[in-house]
């Protein structure tokens, strides 16, 4: 079985019957038991997904109505609730969590027949950039199991490239589905903010994070956002993006399209060959008739200063609700005063969580919040005013995802200040609540390098178009075998 | 510049047990030192905006009935209370 296919090729096989759905899932089943011990994509594995492709299967031969998915294999990353699957956002605290509801995207893919093959790991509640903030051990980056494979939604960007399942569904507060999409070569999406509902993702920065495919191919992303994205009751943030087919005319080209080549995102500290790959991109672009020119965004220097000081201030407040109470683990309550025993509990959660919450607590606080969580706010909004101002001139914007190539594993995790620094070209998006996709462009020394393109707010139509058009100008080798 | 005994405050505040002084009070103390960058960047008359929502976008505020016994899910209840600890 070729499990190499995209979202699109698998269903028309499906739907033709050259392929059953039974035979696709036990295979990337096999596929996960035969790598997932070397890479550790996956937190948890559903083996009832055989039973459910059988299903599709006979509805496909019986004629009914099958949905548009045709039991294609989803992960899904582990802060993301599936009605009865455990939902662990990859700690401790949350260790025996089983969701009692879906989240939206869930019941929207469910209805569309899609099969979720299992819940992928992640750094403990989407805290980190390269999932070895995950309680239960880092994800490996597929391409060299020495690497990291960029996080937080590392387990699912591993999934998808080292052919454990077809999409699968990320969180981005800062670039976490494009970092790690960069990292693994897999294509990665952040919508405009509010195009897809936020009900049943766990919260972490509810102000800035969206819910966001990992692809192999960006017709696989704008397959996805077809029918995940629209109005939800249940999340007031969301927009009404009237049914709007990201499909069509996805191969319109991008001539005539102004494009704005961010300065501050390839200063000093770039890594050669990203910035090599960068001009290569951009060349690319200009020979298919878009033109491009330097710009500035004065504000991005200080944007993940500001990006910290906001998404701390919203999890210590989110993760306040962790008391072991209503939910976590099994910890009698005999013999505790109430505060030493929620302190008691709080231990579960993992280093870089405990320092976060910490972080969440100085920064708003009293005599504090002048100096850091308001005039983060103000960068927030200033930030937003420059990227407007600019998409008032250009059509989108161009920048490396990371400005450096992936990293050994264990190489930057004392240093938070320069763990930091590779968001800093991925959270003005989250920032200004731009659409933003990382499309894979290039491999040097046996490692991807993602290209990242921003448009303005509901202009993420025109930017699948920029991103296709992007990667239909190169080939990459594939993954190499898993040792 | 913030001292340890204020980080150790607010991990009190938090209810968060600091018991490994490198792994938290220091690397906390790097991370607030880094958001000192915010001073540099002139933002002080800047308006903060905020995104409104109008009210037409909330759901309506009606009871749906859960067909299950959330509680039942929990580690610790007695009838259709949360059970907790003391407060002192």
């Amino acid at each position: 079985m070729n499990l190499r296919i995209s979202a699109l090729e698998y269903v028309q096989e499906v739907q033709n019957g050259n392929i059953s759905a039974e035979d696709f899932i036990s295979s990337t089943l096999d596929r996960i038991k035969s790598v997932d011990d070397k890479l550790h994509a996956f937190l948890s594995v559903n083996y009832d997904a055989v039973d459910q492709a059988k299903e599709i299967d006979k509805k496909v031969k019986s004629g009914d109505k099958v949905g548009a998915c045709f039991g294609m294999p989803v992960s899904v990353k582990d802060n993301i609730c599936i009605k009865d699957s455990t939902t662990t956002c990859a700690s401790r605290m949350l260790e025996d969590f089983v969701a009692p509801y879906d989240a939206t995207v869930i019941s929207k893919l469910k209805e569309e027949d899609a099969i979720f093959i299992g819940k992928t790991n992640m750094d403990e509640f989407a805290m980190g950039l390269t999932t070895e903030f995950s309680a239960f051990g880092p994800s490996k980056n597929p391409w060299d199991t020495q690497y990291v494979p960029g996080g937080s939604s590392g387990g699912s960007a591993v999934s998808v490239s080292a052919l454990e399942c077809i999409v699968s569904l990320g969180s981005d507060t800062g670039g976490s589905v494009r970092n790690p999409a960069s990292f693994c070569g897999s294509v990665g999406y952040k919508p405009t903010y509010g195009l897809i509902s936020r009900f049943g993702l766990i919260s972490y920065a509810n102000s800035i994070e969206q819910i966001g495919p990992l692809t192999r191919t960006v017709k696989d992303a704008a397959f996805l956002l077809n029918l995940i994205t629209g109005l939800d009751p249940n999340d007031s943030t969301t927009v009404d993006n009237h049914d709007e087919d990201y499909l069509t005319d996805i191969e319109a080209g991008i001539e005539g399209k102004k494009i704005g080549v961010i300065k501050e995102m390839i200063a000093e500290g770039t890594d050669p060959t990203v910035m090599s790959a960068t001009k290569d991109a951009i060349s690319k672009l200009e020979s298919l008739g878009a033109s491009c020119e330097e710009i500035s965004l004065d504000m991005v220097k200080y944007s993940v200063a500001a990006y910290y000081a906001i998404t701390a201030t919203e999890a210590g407040s989110n993760l306040a609700r962790y008391d072991n109470l209503r939910y976590g683990y099994d910890f009698p309550v005999e013999g505790y005063e109430f505060n030493s025993y929620i302190k008691k509990a709080r231990k579960k959660f993992g280093p870089e969580v405990t320092r976060r919450i910490i972080l969440g607590g100085f920064v708003p606080s009293a005599g504090q919040a002048g100096k850091y969580f308001l005039k983060a706010l103000k960068i927030k909004s200033r930030l937003t005013r420059e990227v407007d101002r600019v998409f008032e001139k250009y059509d989108l914007l161009i920048a490396p995802t990371v400005p450096i190539l992936p990293f050994r594993i264990g190489e930057k995790i004392d240093d938070p200040v320069a763990l930091f620094l590779v968001d800093l070209n991925t959270v003005t998006a989250n920032l200004a609540g731009k659409p933003a996709v990382s499309v894979p462009f290039a491999v040097s020394n046996g490692l991807p390098i993602g290209i990242q393109l921003l448009a303005n707010s509901m202009n993420d139509k025109m930017l699948l178009q920029a991103a296709y058009a992007l990667e239909q100008t190169v080939k990459l080798p594939e993954v190499p075998p898993i040792p | 510049m913030i001292t340890v005994e204020e980080i150790q405050r607010v991990a009190r505040l938090m209810k968060i047990e600091v018991f490994d002084h490198k792994e938290y009070v220091d690397k906390v103390h790097a991370m607030i030192e880094y958001f000192d960058i915010l001073d540099s960047a002139g933002v002080e008359d800047e308006d903060i905006t905020t995104q409104e929502t109008p009210i037409s976008n909330l759901r309506n505020d009606e009871h749906v009935p859960f067909d299950e016994k959330l509680i039942k899910r929990l580690n610790h209840y007695k009838g259709t209370y949360v059970r907790a600890p003391k407060m002192s």
